[in-house]
């Protein structure tokens, strides 16, 4: 067993952004907290087996991914976890520019509109396989070869998730920026 | 859409997380130079991802490090006693 104030002093310090993580993962924060407090458990156990100097932040990531997979996978299989369709690329931005006929500045005064939940809301409605490479990359900012060895998947399958994802997620802002007339002139 | 701009927008996504190769990146960088269209969508993502970093992540309740700082002591304590 490893050195309790060790492993607090190195691993505490990422509780908040693996809460955060575990919160988009599970999509509620009572589910969040739970995965959280089995992922530290588990990595406090397994704590000799990491090897000092590597990426301990992946490390905890890793471990914290595999909680959620392992728990909540089996009753996640439906339906809605099929492909997402072909989506045009820079998608919202062509739509803006398509609809609105907005200047460049005004494209991007739209992103200023959207609030916290709106970004939290469109994340949270991505499929599991595209959700979790896009808030690995965008919200917590690994590298394709980080959240390949996280997700243990090949790093071209990261990179695709992570487009379609992203483009799905584009959608869904653009649905939420017309729903709320936020695309139009102010 | 010149074959420049289908090149950039092939791979705006590994320029803007700067995971390209150098010489993509140089023919984009060149493309960028000249296109005000694929400029003006380079920028958007850019932003876009920006965020997405600043506006997707929520705070923990606070006593969090609490619950799990008890959590690693009750193991600690039990595993010290086996």
């Amino acid at each position: 067993m490893a050195d309790r104030a060790t492993f607090e002093r190195d691993a505490m310090q990422y509780a908040p952004q693996l809460y955060s993580a575990a919160l988009r993962m599970t999509r509620n924060p009572t589910d969040a907290e739970d995965v959280l407090q089995e992922t530290f458990l588990k990595a406090y156990r397994a704590y000799d087996t990491f090897e000092e100097g590597t990426n301990l932040r992946a490390w905890l990531y890793r471990i914290l991914t595999n909680t959620y997979i392992n728990r909540y996978r089996k009753q996640q299989r439906r339906p809605s976890e099929v492909e997402l369709g072909e989506l045009q690329d820079v998608y919202l931005y062509r739509r803006l520019g398509e609809e609105a006929g907005a200047s460049v500045s005004a494209e991007e005064e739209v992103l200023d509109r959207f609030v916290d939940t709106d970004v939290k809301d469109a994340l949270e409605a991505l499929p599991e396989r595209f959700r979790l490479p896009v808030v690995l990359a965008d919200v917590d900012g690994f590298s394709y070869k980080e959240i390949a060895a996280i997700l243990d998947i090949p790093i071209g399958t990261v990179m695709s998730r992570l487009h379609r994802g992203r483009k799905a997620l584009q959608q869904k802002l653009w649905r939420l920026a017309e729903e709320r007339g936020l695309a139009g002139p102010t | 859409m010149s074959r420049g701009c289908e090149h950039a927008v092939e791979y705006v996504y590994h320029y803007i997380d700067k995971e390209i190769t150098w010489g993509r990146q140089v023919r984009i960088r060149w493309h960028l130079r000249r296109c005000n269209a694929c400029c003006g969508a380079f920028d958007f993502e850019t932003r876009l991802k920006a965020v997405i970093r600043q506006r997707g992540r929520d705070e923990p309740p606070p006593e969090l490090f609490d619950r799990l700082r008890a959590l690693i002591r009750e193991e600690s304590a039990r595993s010290d006693g086996q």
